[in-house]
């Protein structure tokens, strides 16, 4: 079926489109301007048209989210439901999540954290997202295999195999690691650790585990550069393992976590730990310029209860008495754990407030909103519902003063938000949500309007209140099918899994059999996510191909 | 595959309709057991929304000794890799961590991980059967129970009771533990039990790494909870009757339901063996059973359903006790076996059709 979406504001920045015009769609594909009469008409006059928003580091599903659930029962409301799907308006459920992503025009979304050892329930959990594409990124850095591997110096091609084997098995779309070596220090009494510091044990150091994981994600041609969630996060002085771990990649492509909580300079030098943080916006914005190699998400705060969801055993082992309420989980797990420790940014209080700030400081310093994603790192800065009220603020300068004057003195004395005045323009949104990630993430078919692109589109209503415009898309397609019209899901589909393309190699399976029925009684069998699991979908998985 | 209608064998098609009938006609519809695999359970949740049925999975008192602590406190958990490997210390409390392999393969493993390589380990037991045949060190239970015990074994560990008792002597070599793990039973231990255990856990936390080690029920419960929280948002038992997924261990514990008369019809869902409930034959039910079992028969319910069992006559997301985990397993003997996902989809589809909406 040929379809025309016609009269609308298209923004695409990667073709340099921002002006009234047409998109054509055919076959689920935007296609080239037709001469043939189309099927069907949309009518976008008066509206912004984009490519569908793209989500790279949101945290929808894995067994730390099913624990979050049962920790915090009361964090999300249900509603009663209307015809048509029977949970997506059950609170914080993974229906909940695909509807919600969809009414703001996103299409696709990445798990950050899959775990290799519990990769099945997160597969299944995300393949019951209903509306997007999704994917996870397989987790390593704290694996006492790859660890073992690395301290008897076993070389490169090693590394290469057992982190490709753990993909592969994994169905990750890319690799993650997480404070490398942090939870296995922690198991070991450490309860701080920085770059260089000794992983017990191991004999490694962050740096060794990161620069090995760097290597070999490179020489498997993964197209999402290596994720890394830093040390010392949310720390004073998190800046320091920010830069230094920037450096520490040594022109290799990186990619960071969730920036906005590494933005934290030390406020008092005397007193680094105890004298409060100051924003590191200026020196981190400094640092992406000066190394093109390097991409991050923001972790915007946002006001109000929340959960956060970590594998950073560590850190959430430390942040646990800051809970609210009082009360966490901590799971020394078989490679990272993790831990779910409830919190509220406390509105208009000084600390959120001056990480609120921050955030949206890193983003509006950025000259390039492709390498300074949107995200609130959901849930842990905030559910990723915020995401409208952030780009409001992003575009609206007066929005964010009026926003700002409510807010305690700190935000004027530590930051240097109140002294921006840029204004967020539409391409810039659509570089920051969705052409920005797609690259990041190595997809090539979506983020962008152009021709061969999937036909994953966002209609918006131009409005000054862009809270209101990015809440409730007048219509989104996902493969050229409508999804939501007037910010209601009117179609129940499913869509597909992501995951790299490769194989694991089959003398590295073998020992990686081995390893595991000696540690766990149980072989790599137990670690794989089968089609045949997944009983009542076809076709849950799509291979994205690896960087020649 | 086998099915009966009113005692007499029917066809599946027969057997799926007559279920549909059954449950189509009730006002307040359970669905218990859930002793199935993943896949299974799922098409349950969906049968019970369009129902407007609730859930009971069969290992519901396990669960909510557990779940009622953890919403409560929280809690630390290590799995049964890593106290294998690192754990110094070991108690265990209670009887039922006796039972299986785990404490026996604990003891026999050296330490092979962490900073406590190589050194001895140090097991303990507390209220346990006092097994001669594994080496340990044995502290009896009071009077009280479980959850008496751990409550002054909390006190003399925080110093709020000092002297020579015994319990001064326990948390004295919890203490000494690098990587400390406490084994237990929720089911056993209880909720309150549970949340002493866990505070005594946050306590020694303090000074050094201890964490908690739940056995884990053998009736799929902890691969139900995992779905049903991203299915729902919320941990089982689950009822669908006012449209909303709601939460309620007491109102949609299907064993009172049926005794105070609350619920007119059930499905009894157990592709893998599960403890008969005593309601079963009292009211109108569907039985969805595994094949070759003792309820593999015209007499079970009014309609019967004989489905593969997963993991032997076809393959499933299950449970891995051993590793924690939900895994797939394959058919070990592949017989042509209907599968219970397919049947209650089948169900439900047939509801659909008939216009029953919750």
């Amino acid at each position: 079926m040929l379809t025309r979406i016609h009269g609308g504001r298209v923004i695409d920045p990667t073709a340099g489109r921002d002006g009234v015009g047409d998109v054509w769609i055919e076959d689920g594909r935007v296609v080239a301007p037709s001469d043939r009469t189309p099927d069907e008409t949309i009518d976008a006059t008066g509206c912004v048209v984009m490519a569908g928003g793209v989500e790279v580091h949101s945290h929808i599903a894995g067994g730390n989210v099913v624990m979050s659930r049962l920790l915090l029962p009361d964090l999300y409301v249900s509603e009663a439901a209307p015809n048509g799907h029977p949970f997506a308006q059950a609170g914080g459920s993974g229906s909940w999540i695909g509807a919600n992503y969809a009414r703001m025009g996103y299409t696709t979304a990445v798990e950050p954290a899959l775990p290799p050892s519990n990769a099945l329930a997160t597969h299944l959990e995300l393949a019951d997202i209903p509306l997007l594409d999704r994917g996870g990124l397989a987790v390593l850095g704290n694996d006492d295999h790859l660890l073992q591997v690395l301290r008897d110096g076993e070389g490169k091609a090693a590394v290469r195999d057992l982190v490709q084997q753990t993909l592969a098995h994994a169905r990750g779309l890319g690799v993650k690691c997480i404070n490398a070596g942090g939870a296995s220090a922690f198991k070991d009494g450490v309860l701080k650790l920085s770059l260089d510091d000794e992983i017990p044990c191991y004999g490694l150091s962050t740096r060794n585990i990161m620069a090995a994981l760097l290597d070999a994600v490179e020489e498997i041609g993964v197209p999402h550069p290596l994720h890394v969630h830093c040390n010392n996060l949310g720390l004073p002085g998190a800046d320091d393992s920010f830069v230094a771990t920037l450096e520490a990649a040594e022109g290799r492509r990186i990619h960071f976590a969730h920036a906005q909580f590494y933005a934290y300079g030390v406020a008092d030098p005397e007193n680094p730990m105890t004298g409060g943080f100051r924003s590191a916006a200026e020196r981190i914005n400094a640092a992406m310029e000066a190394h093109p190699n390097a991409t991050y998400d923001v972790g915007q705060v946002v006001f109000g209860q929340t959960v956060t969801i970590s594998l950073d055993i560590l850190r959430q082992f430390g942040g646990r008495k800051g809970a609210k309420p009082k009360k966490w989980v901590l799971s020394a797990g078989d490679a990272e754990g993790g831990g779910v420790v409830p919190f509220l940014y406390r509105p208009r209080g000084p600390v959120s407030s001056l990480q609120w700030a921050i955030g949206l400081e890193l983003m509006l310093l950025s000259s390039n909103p492709e390498r300074t994603i949107l995200t609130t790192d959901h849930p842990n800065g905030g559910v990723f519902t915020e995401y409208p009220r952030i780009i409001h603020l992003l575009m609206d300068a007066e929005e964010r003063a009026k926003e700002i004057a409510t807010l305690p003195a700190v935000v004027g004395e530590r930051s240097g938000l109140p002294g921006i005045e840029r204004e967020y323009t539409l391409s810039e949104i659509a570089q920051l949500t969705r052409s920005g990630p797609a690259k990041l993430l190595g997809l090539t078919d979506r983020g962008h309007l152009r021709e061969g692109a999937k036909a994953d589109v966002a209609i918006y209503r131009d409005d000054r209140d862009r809270t209101a415009m990015f809440s409730h898309a007048k219509l989104v397609l996902k493969d050229g099918q409508k999804i939501v019209e007037d910010g209601e899901v009117v179609a129940w589909i499913s869509g597909k899994t992501l995951s790299l393309d490769v194989e694991a190699d089959a003398g590295m399976a073998k020992r990686a059999d081995a390893y595991l029925q000696d540690r766990f009684g149980a072989g790599l069998d137990t670690f794989a996510v089968p089609d045949a699991a997944f009983p009542e979908t076809t076709e849950t998985f799509e291979d994205v191909a690896c960087r020649a | 595959m086998a099915a009966w209608v009113k005692g007499g064998a029917a066809s599946l098609d027969a057997a799926v309709e007559a279920a549909a009938d059954l449950l189509a006609k009730a006002r307040v519809p359970v669905l218990a057991g859930l002793n199935a695999d993943v896949g299974a359970v799922r098409a349950a949740y969906r049968l019970a929304e369009t129902l407007g049925a609730s859930l009971d999975p069969v290992s519901g008192r396990s669960l909510y000794a557990e779940l009622g602590a953890l919403s409560a406190g929280g809690a630390m958990t290590t799995t049964r890799a890593e106290t294998t490997a690192r754990a110094d210390v070991v108690l265990v409390l209670g009887n039922r961590p006796w039972d299986g392999d785990l404490v026996g393969e604990i003891a026999a493993a050296p330490l092979s991980r962490g900073g406590a390589a190589g050194a001895e380990r140090v097991l303990l037991s507390l209220g346990g059967p006092q097994n001669g045949a594994i080496r340990h060190v044995a502290y009896a239970a009071e009077a009280g129970g479980l959850p008496v015990a751990l409550g002054h074994l909390r006190a003399f560990a925080k110093g709020h009771l000092a002297g020579e008792a015994a319990f001064a002597d326990l948390a004295k070599r919890l203490f000494a533990a690098q990587y400390g793990v406490v084994i237990y039973d929720a089911e056993e231990v209880g909720e309150l039990g549970v949340e002493m255990l866990q505070g005594l856990i946050r306590d020694l936390n303090e000074s050094t790494r201890f964490f908690t080690l739940p056995l884990a029920d053998p009736f799929q419960g902890r691969a139900t909870v995992q779905l049903s929280a991203w299915t729902t948002g919320q941990a089982p038992r689950v009822g669908f009757g006012r449209h909303q997924p709601e939460h309620d261990p007491w109102r949609f514990d299907s064993a009172r339901q049926i005794a105070a008369g609350e619920a007119d019809a059930a499905l009894w869902l157990a592709a893998l063996p599960a403890p008969r409930p005593d309601w079963l034959g009292r009211l109108p039910t569907v039985a969805v059973v595994g094949e070759g079992s003792t309820e593999a028969a015209g007499e079970t319910a009014e309609v019967v359903i004989t489905v593969g069992v997963p993991g032997e006559s076809v393959g499933g997301a299950l449970w891995n006790q051993r590793r924690g985990v939900i895994a797939y397993v394959d058919a070990k003997v592949p017989t042509e076996a209907a599968r219970a996902v397919d049947v209650l989809a089948r169900i439900r589809d047939r509801l659909i059709e008939k216009g029953v909406s919750c």
